[in-house]
């Protein structure tokens, strides 16, 4: 009789029932790309792993955890990684309301600005990390270029091209600037978007009511954008902490400008020390998750 | 209806035929993948592979091209063995790996592939002594040596005879000279000297080579051995190029191929550099110094000896590899001396046989090369760990820093000390 039943149930089955049959391809596949890689690095971060050193794996505790808390280098980027987070974040999203803005406008040749906003968000990371590694070469780089044609028309300014990497300052500077350039226009992109759903009613009630185009941009279009804002803050800054391919590719003096995710990658790939690569990997992605577990709060907090 | 089954019969008989042939031929075509890093002349190994396989028809080579620099060719091998992946068969590793091979057990050793223990003495007898030890990890052969290499003072004949002087034998002896050729030349664009600081592997060397002219060591039977004083005194030696205006003030940006193109652009007068620039000199497509470059020892310290490092490549054989016997043959005839002479007059690839320097075929395509042995013989090892990388990188990164003034040399030293001390715990 039971059997029975439950081959009714598969044949002929309740909404709920079929919702969670339609749904299991989609939980296995989840729970194998995402929870086992997840679930293996936790794993891992507990072990002496050492491959190049040949001795056996062995249970180690919190030791790795321990181990990086007392490790100067991983201090170092760390707070490497929070400057590259607290300074492009707010600086692409900036630039990025800018260009959107801009893409809005109503003129004639708006398709070409839009178009040439998805160059910079086309171009892989590592790419834009050399261009601007050449950029900023003190020899042959534009920027130092530029730098000795000013110093050359005024004098009386007294600047000099400087060895941008010779200096951890200059070095994260550089970093950022690169950064801004290569996120922004996908800010732009979500922004763009975000700015189209605004009615255009609102714009012209507010122009009969006397507003000023600050006034418009203050009281509509920032309030409106304020969703858009959040899901491409949540994505630029989850990318920010996670930052490898520029800072890899503009080294500045030794490991001065080295971020979390590159520390992780000497650890792993380089000194094959996977145990304790893996602690680190955690530790970013905690600080990954308590990221977007406080932009989501926002986000509800908002809706409410 | 006849005939129509006689052609079903003829046609599924032939294909049958073919199956088994393609069967046939698979099981006694062997493929081979050899991976090489793009610095180490593809084009020279492709030939060499298409004249192997000539000989052995049965052997198919695949070619796979990795990073141009040690650290990216390095990089993709740990990621590839790794995962026990057992694509590679057969790769070339940097002469400072091979105990890191021999640790993680990626290597197939090759003690066994000799057939008797007298023919595998006899065989490793003819290579360089540095070289053989630099591949035998507690007595198994990890590697064969595909080619040798050492640092170099590359310099230009031609100034330096226009102002009387012989090749420099000390540091500042060089910086003298150089001082006086950039005075008496009123060029802005020339550089008294070009060598590596960016924190590449090739700066390594940069740390040692002051270091072990001046007698010191850093390892010695795998523990620390460190010697600040004279480690101070190099890098002091190295500040003093920058601050007398003998090296350019952006020297932690130079790596190893900027040396080599600033050389050949004729804006050095001084260079360190490996064997491999040479060639570029002599006959690269825009050489400025074809015929003005010279070739001697490095210099040395005041009061100490010319010393210099031992680079070079090694033949092994993937300990995941399904054809390992095929591959072993294959790396015995790369590592032989026939080979090494090809390498040598092709590429001005370092041989790894003392007969083949003096090789008639070989002095006349490169004349320097039999000035080059007592250079190669002499050239030292680095640090022989399983750690390496953390080694190398306890001493590029210091040394990158110091040259790029973020820190001072005492503070590097303490660095070196402890990041070498934990590698090697």
């Amino acid at each position: 009789m039971q059997k029975r039943a439950l081959i009714d149930r598969i044949i002929d089955p309740s909404e709920t029932t079929l919702a969670w049959l339609l749904l299991t391809p989609a939980i296995v596949f989840i729970l194998l790309i995402v929870a086992y890689p997840v679930l293996s690095l936790i794993v891992n971060s507990f072990f002496d792993i050492r491959l190049s050193r040949g001795v056996p794996v062995r249970f180690v505790g919190f030791e790795n955890y321990l181990a990086a808390l007392n490790d100067a280098m991983f201090w170092r980027a760390v707070k490497n990684t929070l400057i590259i987070t607290f300074v492009t974040v707010p600086g692409a999203l900036v630039v990025g309301l800018g260009l959107a803005m801009l893409a809005n406008m109503p003129f004639k040749y708006r398709g070409l600005i839009r178009l040439s906003l998805l160059l910079p968000w086309a171009l892989p990371l590592a790419f834009v990390g050399l261009i601007f590694a050449w950029f900023f070469h003190s020899e042959y780089g534009i920027f130092n270029d530029i730098i000795r044609r000013i110093a050359t028309l005024m004098p009386s300014l007294g600047w000099e091209p400087q060895i941008w990497f010779n200096s951890p300052s200059l070095t994260m500077m550089a970093i950022c600037i690169a950064t801004v350039w290569k996120t922004s226009s996908f800010m732009a992109l979500i922004l763009l978007a975000g700015l189209q759903t605004i009615p255009a009613s609102l714009y012209e009630a507010a122009e009969v009511d006397g507003a000023s185009r600050w006034t418009q941009f203050v009281e509509i279009t920032l309030p409106l954008l304020i969703p858009s804002m959040l899901i491409a803050l949540i994505f630029r800054t989850l990318t920010a902490i996670q930052s490898f391919d520029i800072p890899f590719s503009m080294p500045g003096p030794g490991e001065e400008a080295q971020t979390l995710a590159m520390y992780i990658q000497l650890n792993s790939v380089d000194y094959l020390d996977l145990g304790y690569s893996s602690a680190l990997a955690v530790f970013m992605f905690m600080l990954s998750m308590a990221t977007t577990f406080v932009y989501l709060r926002y986000v509800r907090g908002g809706r409410d | 209806m006849r005939t129509m089954f006689r052609t079903i019969f003829v046609l599924s008989a032939a294909i049958l035929l073919a199956v088994a042939e393609n069967a046939f031929a698979e099981q006694t075509t062997t493929r081979l993948k050899v991976y090489i890093g793009g610095q180490q002349r593809p084009d020279l190994m492709r030939e060499l592979f298409a004249s192997y396989m000539a000989v052995n028809p049965s052997i198919k080579i695949d070619l796979e091209i990795g990073g141009a620099t040690s650290d990216l060719h390095q990089k993709y091998l740990n990621m590839v063995l790794t995962a026990k992946d057992t694509t590679l068969d057969v790769f070339l590793i940097d002469v400072v790996r091979p105990a890191q091979f021999a640790a993680a057990g990626w290597a197939e050793p090759l003690n066994a592939y000799f057939g008797s223990s007298t023919a595998l003495e006899a065989a490793m007898s003819h290579y360089l002594p540095a070289y053989r030890e630099a591949n035998t990890i507690d007595g198994k052969i990890i590697a064969l040596p595909a080619f040798a290499d050492s640092m170099f003072l590359y310099y230009r004949k031609d100034l330096l005879k226009k102002y009387g002087f012989q090749p420099p034998t000390t540091w500042p002896e060089l910086a003298n000279m150089a001082r006086t050729i950039s005075a008496g030349e009123h060029n802005a664009t020339l550089q008294g000297l070009s060598f590596q600081a960016k924190a590449i592997e090739g700066t390594v060397c940069t740390f040692l080579l002051p270091y072990w002219s001046l007698g010191g060591e850093m390892l010695r039977d795998g523990k620390l051995t460190f010697d600040a004083p004279k480690a101070e005194a190099g890098l002091a030696m190295w500040r003093d190029m920058v601050n007398q205006g003998v090296a350019k003030k952006n020297v932690a940006e130079v790596g190893t191929d900027d040396t080599r193109k600033e050389f050949q652009a004729g804006r050095v007068i001084f260079a360190v550099n490996w064997g491999y620039a040479w060639n570029h000199f002599e006959s690269g497509a825009d050489t400025q110094v074809a015929n003005k470059v010279g070739v001697a020892k490095l210099p040395a310290m005041d009061g100490g000896k010319s010393v210099s490092c031992m680079g070079g490549w090694n033949w092994a054989v993937s300990a995941f590899s399904k054809n390992k016997a095929a591959s072993a043959a294959l790396i015995r005839w790369l590592s032989s001396p026939e080979t090494s002479k090809q390498l040598a007059i092709r590429g001005s690839f370092h041989p790894v046989f003392a007969s083949v320097y003096e090789d008639q075929d070989v002095t006349k395509a490169i004349p320097w090369f039999a000035d080059a042995l007592p250079v190669v013989l002499t050239a030292r090892p680095r640090p022989v760990t399983p750690m390496y990388k953390m080694v190398s990188d306890a001493l590029r990164i210091n040394t990158n820093t110091v040259m790029a003034g973020v820190k001072k040399p005492s503070e590097a030293l303490a660095e070196i000390e402890l990041r070498v001390g934990r590698a090697v715990r």
